[in-house]
């Protein structure tokens, strides 16, 4: 830009010089000597100066009469003033010997030249400065973001598990964070929780049959007196060590699938054929048991799962239904492809589930009065409860006026 | 048999291989997976007990070893690991079987015997036959004494797992896991109800009894002595 302003006056000076040259060359030495003069009477302000010499170095016409003249560009002073910028001047030859110099005070050009600068140098510093400030406040804010962020963590750490990080509903980056981060700590919350129940699960429900089984070995060391009596006694303290063992195992594999982990594992399973296969499985069981195993399959029904762990989940409520219900009832399994879902369905006759109970059924280790003497954990439904929240299935109990009905909606 | 048992901990290897001894098999054991490993190389054992947990080499890593250096022991897997994962893993890398701790040796015995006596794979068997006992696998018959027996698919199933383990104990829990495809232990006893009822076809009408219930292990399919 700068260079473009000085380019300017060099034009200008360059040009006006070649105009007047071939002005004096068409019109006479003397006709220029007039315009020169004429030129200066009329705008005696004018930045242009000039000076014309006839051959023999008289001055014809111009101000510049105290300079020495040269031929192409130089700078000179004005004589009489030393403060301003030095002139630029061009001296041109004219055929016969004659003499031009146009000059022009670059003044001007330099105070332009210097205005361009000064905006510019402005600019830049208001800009970098503007900068400055914004990215300062921006800073800012989001450090205290992550201040926020990171006091809610630091209150996790020392044991305030139901803190969340704030979100302010802008939906701008942070906040996504701040939503995934809740979601996570939602999911730890809850597997410390499952965690913490099983802690207290074992310590509640485990160290009662591990209590038996020791207050019956004792017993037998206290009085058995035959081989057979010993035998008797090592016998019942397997069955029980078993049952305790089974107990663990089911705690354990309730709490594996409460982890979700096997959801990366899921593949297409068959329904129908699960269903179908239960229903083999244990309508002769129910047989035995003078009940009768009734099953409507509808075919080609199927989800993504874990086949294992589903077909765990049905037996469970399948033999709920058997050990649950007296001689004679009706128990009655089936598989139904329902307007936006399928259904399975297991019903039975029997005495049912109190209204009161049916929340807490699904809870480890609870067992209703009525069934406190039959075998069992209570960990079955416990396990078809984890099941089915692994699936995405949704478990409803209903009273079937009498009896039980469990009712489970597969996804779509 | 001749088995190798590799198991670091002692009260379970002696256990093990107190019980095999007893049985009249003849047992090698360690407690280190290099020295497992070194020992099971020349493949001249009929079956092998593997710790999962071992301390250097583990348990898959050597069973995988083996695998790639072309060693064809069955391998059965022991383990605390009773999740629904470690059973595949175990079977992945190689494993014929796979036994939680703590197992009752009946089971354990009588999954060794079901790993080591394995038909070669060259004979193709369309016809499964155990004293007047007929089982022809292509047309789905049964036919005992030249009278035919009709079963339900699953009691078919059964049948055929049977007699292919026949003179074998046949636990309830490798019957539930071959026939029913059950990875669990349901509360009731299914195994118990669907073999009273196979029995009642194949053998109550007839002069021998074929499938037996032995005590505190299991069934067992065989000819009458």
């Amino acid at each position: 830009m700068v260079n473009f302003v000085d380019e300017q006056l060099y034009e200008a000076v360059e040009e006006e010089a070649q105009m007047l040259v071939e002005w004096a060359e068409a019109e006479g030495l003397g006709a220029l000597a007039a315009r020169l003069r004429a030129l200066e009477e009329n705008s005696p302000d004018s930045p242009t100066s000039y000076l014309l010499l006839d051959p023999d170095g008289r001055v014809l016409a111009g101000e510049l009469a105290s300079i020495h003249p040269r031929e192409g560009w130089f700078e000179f002073a004005e004589p009489d003033d030393y403060d301003h910028d030095p002139m630029l001047g061009l001296g041109t030859p004219i055929a016969g010997g004659s003499f031009l110099v146009v000059a022009q005070a670059s003044e001007d050009q330099r105070e332009l030249r210097e205005a361009v600068i000064w905006a510019f140098a402005w600019a830049t510093g208001v800009s970098l400065a503007l900068a400055v400030l914004g990215g300062l406040a921006t800073s800012a804010a989001f450090l205290r973001r992550l201040e926020g962020f990171n006091r809610t963590a630091a209150r996790i750490v020392d044991g305030r598990l139901g803190e969340r990080v704030p979100t302010r509903g802008t939906d701008d980056e942070f906040d996504r964070l701040a939503t995934n981060l809740n979601a996570m700590l939602d999911r730890i919350q809850a597997l410390m929780e499952s965690m913490r129940q099983v802690s207290s699960d074992v310590a509640h429900d485990l160290k009662t049959p591990l209590a038996h089984l020791r207050q019956h070995l004792e017993t037998a060391r206290r009085n058995a007196r035959h081989v057979a009596a010993y035998e008797d006694a090592v016998d019942r303290a397997l069955a029980e060590s078993d049952e305790i063992l089974a107990t663990f195992g089911a705690l354990l594999r309730i709490a594996q699938i409460e982890a979700g982990t096997r959801r990366a594992g899921f593949a297409h399973v068959d329904l129908s054929a699960l269903f179908e296969t239960i229903a083999e499985a244990y309508s002769a069981v129910a047989e035995d048991n003078g009940q009768t195993l009734v099953a409507r399959v509808a075919p080609g029904i199927g989800m993504r799962g874990d086949r294992e762990l589903l077909t765990q989940m049905l037996a469970n409520l399948v033999e709920n239904a058997i050990r649950h219900t007296p001689r004679g009832s009706a128990i009655e399994l089936s598989l139904v492809s329902r307007l936006d879902h399928p259904a399975g369905i297991v019903a039975d006759n029997g005495p049912g589930i109190p209204q009161d109970a049916r929340d807490k059924v699904f809870r480890r280790f609870f067992r209703l009065e009525t069934s406190r003497t039959t075998p069992g954990n209570g960990l079955g439904l416990s396990l078809v409860a984890a099941v089915a929240e692994l699936h995405g299935i949704g478990v409803e109990l209903a009273d079937a006026a009498p009896g039980l009905v469990v009712t489970l909606r597969f996804p779509s | 048999m001749k088995v190798l048992v590799i198991e670091d901990d002692l009260d379970t290897a002696d256990y093990i291989a107190g019980g095999l001894k007893e049985h009249g098999h003849v047992v090698d054991r360690t407690a280190s997976g290099r020295d497992g490993l070194f020992l099971a190389a020349d493949g001249s054992y009929d079956v092998m007990v593997v710790d999962r947990m071992l301390p250097g080499v583990d348990g898959l890593t050597l069973v995988k070893s083996l695998r790639g250096a072309a060693v064809r022991t069955p391998v059965l897997f022991l383990t605390t690991l009773g999740g629904i994962d470690d059973r595949v893993e175990g079977l992945e890398a190689g494993g014929d079987d796979y036994l939680v701790k703590p197992f009752a040796f009946t089971e354990l015995l009588a999954r060794l015997n079901a790993l080591a006596r394995r038909p070669p794979l060259t004979e193709i068997e369309t016809v499964l036959k155990v004293a007047d006992l007929e089982m022809d696998l292509v047309r789905r018959s049964v036919a005992r004494a030249g009278r035919r027996i009709d079963l339900q698919p699953r009691e078919f199933r059964l049948l055929e797992y049977l007699m292919r383990h026949a003179g074998q104990v046949v636990t309830r829990t490798m019957l539930l896991e071959q026939v029913w495809e059950f990875q669990f232990d349901p509360r009731t006893n299914i195994v118990e109800t669907h073999v009273s009822r196979l029995r009642a076809k194949v053998d109550r009408d007839f002069d021998a009894e074929l499938i037996h219930t032995v005590r505190g292990a299991g069934y067992c399919l065989r000819a009458p002595a």
